[in-house]
């Protein structure tokens, strides 16, 4: 019974959107209510105005900057959520049980890990350093990183990998994107805007963007540095939570 | 125009970079997180009642991020009505703070409670941050971090119990995400933008009815899932009995309030009155959904055995209160619905706060152990009773005052059967509040089960208990500072 009232909600449900989405303005027609409201200003004159090549980046950086800050805040509470549930790994206690890999390697497999991994993360830092000019960013760098790190600690186990990324680094760092989201946002405020507007206060007129460029740079660096140590603490809480299971059973 | 324009934003940004300080200073320190956490929630406090009387009557404070105008960046838009809930919001989660830290000590394992403040601070700035947006997609950003804080705090304390109860909860929280978040895209595509005040200059002249008819569905399912409306309440009596007492009252005091105020700012500053003809069927529906709430809430507090359901229960039949106000459209249901949301924020958060000293001191969930507490935990109970009687709505406190306007709301509007509705609701609290405070009082309990502990809970935690109980008294007694400016801002937003 229960079964049946739920597919029948599901089914009412799906229909209801079919039906939505074939009376919605159609895709790509340039006289959409979307196409002709705020987008020919985003596409016109982003890059005077954010001083950003890539238009992408000059919205969700700079026009709608704000919703930025609250996603990369979002990720920081998705790690804050995984740290509540399974609990950090804690100091000095790592070595006693992980310090194997889980996956059985090769010499192969580990000297070309540890051969790839440092092109890994400079192709990262491009990607980040280049978010304001081509596609790219800080979350994609971030998690190239982390993705990185993941392959890192699959080959050599979560007690190599967490000695070069330890608990102490790893700590101030996660918050990282929001910290730099605040403090340029702040900064807006000494050079006389509102908060998140991109200025440096007291610059010649001829620097001022240059230098909303360089901040734009420095948030997508926050982002990636930030991202990436989410994704590496929550791949080590997940670690430790399997081996804690492992010994207990 | 001076600095205090920019109070919002840092009332909203403070608790946000608190969290993400905290891990670090949790590696360094881990017992000076309870402390450090309280700084930029005394902060935004501080910074919402320096705003108190800024703002010009029936106006509102816009403020532009980055200083983009409005459809292009994103505004913050704080109203009277919206300015009064912030405020709610800081004072209970500061209060609720203060009494973490003993609780959390005996609850939480050492491990996981510097993710219990992170977590808590972010909940607090995304409650702020939710209450004062503009802009649609902004409001789904923050409703995200409050969801996903949400979800966490419940399974804090590790046991299979409250990870079940969680789950159930993301079960039905993650989908009503995704709704609202459909609702945004449907918005957007039939009027190419997000900003509030934007969308209902464009959604009056928008011919596509049909998709925006769905939207407001989706937006009323989405939100009534996290405002644990009747029939979507299911996750709520585990997940609100279940969590930490704090959190309990984070949840029930203030988190479904202000998901109720989402759909308050959907329907007037999004839907508007020209639209109010498009969404009155889904409102109507609303209303039925409200009424039913106000009955089944209360009829199922009655049967409980474990006070922290029975608070759970009640919070489901106060949500239908607050419903009911808001589909009455009039300014007096909406200044009702408001005022609710402050006394049921204040005596729940007190409530829940109470229960959770008895389990601190005793450990005593169930009603039946509570004969006879009033001779060792006197403080505690009284608290318990003033609360209970603002529950009810029994004057002076601010109970009263509130289904007052509820109920002189519906009968402007025509609506008897939800007066009658109403007042039934407030015979039902009576039943379930009166028998607890007759167990505690009037009763005696086994001699052993009181005599052996120390007196009542230390002084950290009994002071926010008293602070909310003598708050719904004070908002009972001193109505008249706050029920002009709210009628005028309600009639505002109609």
């Amino acid at each position: 019974m229960k079964r049946v009232l739920s597919l029948f909600f599901i089914a009412a449900l799906g229909v209801l959107l079919l039906y939505v989405v074939a009376s919605m303005p159609p895709m790509g027609d340039p006289q959409t209510p979307t196409a002709t409201h705020v987008i020919p200003r985003y596409l016109e004159r982003a890059e005077e105005e954010t001083h950003t090549e890539n238009v992408i980046t000059g919205v969700i950086l700079n026009y709608r900057g704000y919703d930025t800050m609250g996603e990369v805040t979002v990720i920081f509470c998705a790690l804050a959520a995984v740290l509540a549930v399974l609990g950090r790994e804690r100091r000095g206690r790592i070595r006693g049980f992980v310090d194997r890999s889980p996956v059985p390697s090769s010499t192969i497999v580990r000297t070309m890990v540890r051969f790839m991994v440092p092109f890994i993360i400079l192709f990262s830092v491009y990607t980040i350093l280049h978010g304001e000019i081509s596609p790219g960013g800080g979350f994609q760098g971030g998690a190239i990183i982390g993705g990185s790190m993941i392959i890192f600690t699959t080959v050599f186990g979560l007690y190599e990998s967490s000695r070069r990324i330890p608990q102490k680094v790893r700590a101030p760092l996660e918050g990282s994107a929001v910290i730099v989201f605040f403090l340029v946002g702040a900064l807006g405020l000494v050079g006389g805007g509102n908060f998140l507007t991109y200025a440096w206060p007291h610059a010649a007129r001829g620097l001022q963007p240059a230098l909303v460029t360089w901040l734009t740079v420095l948030v997508e660096v926050g982002i990636g540095l930030g991202g990436a140590m989410v994704l590496i603490s929550i791949l080590f809480a997940m670690i430790r939570e399997e081996e804690e299971i492992a010994l207990t059973a | 125009m001076g600095a205090w324009r920019h109070f919002p934003i840092f009332m909203i940004t403070l608790p946000l970079l608190g969290a993400v300080l905290m891990p670090f200073l949790g590696y360094l320190r881990e017992r000076w997180v309870p402390y450090a956490a309280l700084l930029p929630l005394a902060a935004s406090t501080l910074l919402g009642f320096l705003l108190v009387g800024r703002i010009p009557a029936g106006d509102h404070l816009s403020y532009h991020l980055g200083g983009w105008e409005p459809p292009f960046g994103i505004e913050i838009r704080v109203d009277h009505v919206g300015l009064f809930l912030m405020l709610v919001v800081c004072a209970i989660t500061l209060l609720a703070l203060v009494y973490s830290r003993r609780y959390i000590e005996k609850e939480v394992s050492p491990g996981r409670r510097t993710a219990y403040y992170v977590l808590y601070l972010l909940m607090s700035g995304a409650m702020l941050g939710f209450t004062a947006t503009g802009d649609i997609f902004n409001l789904f950003v923050f409703m995200e971090i409050l969801a996903l804080s949400s979800y966490a705090l419940v399974a804090i304390t590790g046991n299979r119990n409250a990870v079940r109860a969680a789950f159930k909860y993301v079960l039905m929280g993650a989908p009503s995400s995704i709704m609202v978040l459909l609702a945004v895209g449907f918005l957007y595509s039939v009027t190419g933008t997000l900003n509030m005040a934007d969308l209902a200059s464009r959604i009056a002249e928008s011919g596509y009815t049909e998709v925006l008819v769905v939207s407001y569905i989706l937006f009323v399912i989405g939100f009534g899932v996290k405002a644990a409306l009747f029939p979507l309440h299911m996750w709520l009596p585990d997940a609100h009995s279940i969590a930490p007492s704090p959190i309990s009252a984070l949840l029930s005091g203030l988190l479904v309030e202000v998901c109720a105020f989402a759909l308050v700012r959907i329907t007037f500053s999004v839907f508007t009155r020209s639209a109010t003809d498009l969404v009155g069927g889904t409102a109507d529906a609303v209303g039925v959904a409200a009424a039913a709430a106000v009955l089944y809430g209360g009829i199922m507090a009655i049967t409980q055995k474990d006070l922290k359901v029975m608070i759970a229960y009640s919070t489901v039949s106060h949500i239908g209160y607050i419903f009911l106000g808001i589909t009455a459209f009039t300014a007096e249901g909406l200044t009702g619905a408001m005022y609710h949301m402050l006394d049921h924020g204040l005596a729940k958060a007190c409530l829940f706060l109470c229960a959770g000293n008895f389990i601190y001191l005793k450990g005593y969930r169930r009603i039946e152990e509570l004969r006879g507490a009033w001779r060792q935990m006197p403080w505690t109970c009284f608290a318990f009773a003033l609360a209970s009687i603002s529950v009810i709505g029994i004057p002076p406190t601010a109970g009263f005052i509130s289904k007052w306007y509820l109920i002189l709301g519906n009968i402007r509007a025509g609506k008897w059967l939800y007066t009658i509705v109403l007042l039934s609701g407030s015979i039902l609290a009576a039943v379930y509040c009166l028998r607890i405070i007759y167990y505690m009082f009037f009763q005696a309990g086994k001699e052993e089960a009181w005599e052996d502990a120390s007196r009542d809970v230390p002084p950290g935690m009994l002071v926010p208990v008293w602070a909310l109980s003598l708050g719904t008294l004070f908002f009972g007694v001193f109505s008249y500072l706050l029920i002009p400016s709210l009628l005028k801002a309600s009639a505002y937003l109609l």
